[in-house]
């Protein structure tokens, strides 16, 4: 493993640990909300990656404006991806926060292990 | 154990994705694959092809119409989805925000907001939609901030008040704008004769092509963060009528 390619990566590596903290969330908490926050996590992750690659050194923002040359401009695709992304998201979790509202409504509580053992056969 | 057996299945698949990261080229690159097809040509042609100063704009309206337009309804169905499971809110049923504890917030909160409501408002629908297309912004951004500014009125003055000022009866015409404007836009190109989603109107050509063009660019920009802006608040207030039952437990517990 090259690591001092991966420090210049850094980026990349932060959003790798984004995800592995986002992961464990999911798999280990038994709070419904905060699986929900980890699973988050790991989208702002996806996030942060797909935006990392559409950077250049000294890059301005896509608009054109007086002054700017179109080639130091960062890539405007990983942009406008990431925003359908987020938007997504936002919808994912607004509908997942309704579900949890309805559990607690029938179940009195979020905990997902003990749903499971109210559950009848 | 079972928290060992996941720390250890996160620790690989850790490795082998810093491994993958390793093997990727320098981040900060001008010669990545990624820059170099079609990114040259959007950039040096977006203001032409796509219609707006802001290439993201004209990336996500124009080369990727289709895709945007998905995601409008996806916004769309999101509300959809959480209506049907948890209904609308009515107007004193709920008890949920200050109103249903005693407590009001206090003067200081209700007075900032009474003061920033209306710049984060003029904010949101002036520059972030209106002006969209040549700075920084776009419609689903004001949208968002639409959505946040009437959020926290409703956290300072409760959700009866809030309900008053944005009724059910002007909300749910406006939650579909953004798919209204989006499809007639569209339309009117098939119109023309030319593709969906081409933003032209018959009979006009040159340079007055480009204003209709801008202009039909942003009444899908408003559309969408209106749109998106009274879907986000109607989500929400669906969410804080539901508070009553952990008031008041109408439903047998099991």
């Amino acid at each position: 493993m090259n690591f001092s390619r991966m420090f210049h990566n850094l980026n990349y590596a932060v959003s790798v640990l984004l995800f592995l903290m986002g992961l464990y969330t999911v798999a280990v908490k038994p709070n419904l909300i905060k699986k929900l926050i980890g699973l988050n996590i790991m989208e702002t992750s996806v996030f942060l990656f797909i935006v990392s690659i559409g950077m250049v050194e000294g890059g301005q923002a896509p608009i054109i404006v007086e002054g700017v040359k179109s080639s130091q401009m960062v890539n405007p695709i990983p942009q406008a991806l990431i925003l359908t992304g987020i938007v997504v998201a936002v919808s994912t979790t607004a509908v997942a926060l309704s579900l949890c509202l309805k559990i607690h409504e029938r179940y009195g509580t979020l905990n997902a292990a003990e749903i499971l053992g109210r559950e009848e056969p | 154990m079972r928290r060992a057996a996941v720390i250890g299945a996160l620790l690989v698949i850790g490795a082998m994705l810093l491994f993958a990261i390793g093997k990727m080229p320098a981040m900060n690159s001008r010669n990545t694959p990624d820059k170099t097809h079609v990114i040259p040509r959007y950039l040096e042609k977006g203001e032409a092809e796509g219609g707006a100063k802001n290439i993201i704009t004209g990336v996500i309206l124009n080369y990727r119409g289709y895709d945007t337009m998905g995601e409008v309804t996806v916004i769309f169905s999101a509300l959809c989805a959480v209506v049907a499971l948890l209904d609308r809110e009515k107007r004193g049923l709920s008890r949920s925000g200050p109103d249903a504890s005693g407590v009001r917030s206090s003067v200081i909160v209700r007075t900032v907001v009474r003061f920033a409501f209306p710049v984060i408002l003029f904010f949101a629908v002036a520059y972030m939609m209106l002006h969209g297309e040549g700075s920084p912004g776009g419609g689903f951004q004001g949208g968002a901030i639409l959505g946040a500014s009437v959020i926290v009125f409703t956290l300072a003055f409760g959700l009866p008040e809030s309900t008053r000022r944005m009724p059910l009866k002007v909300r749910i015409p406006l939650e579909s704008t953004a798919m209204v404007a989006f499809l007639s836009m569209g339309i009117i190109g098939l119109a023309y004769g030319v593709n969906f989603l081409t933003y032209l109107l018959p009979g006009v050509h040159g340079a007055m092509a480009q204003t209709v063009r801008n202009l039909m660019l942003t009444v899908i920009e408003v559309g969408i963060g209106v749109g998106g802006g009274v879907i986000f608040i109607s989500i929400v207030f669906a969410m804080m009528r539901e508070d009553k039952y952990e008031l008041q437990p109408d439903v047998p517990q099991p």
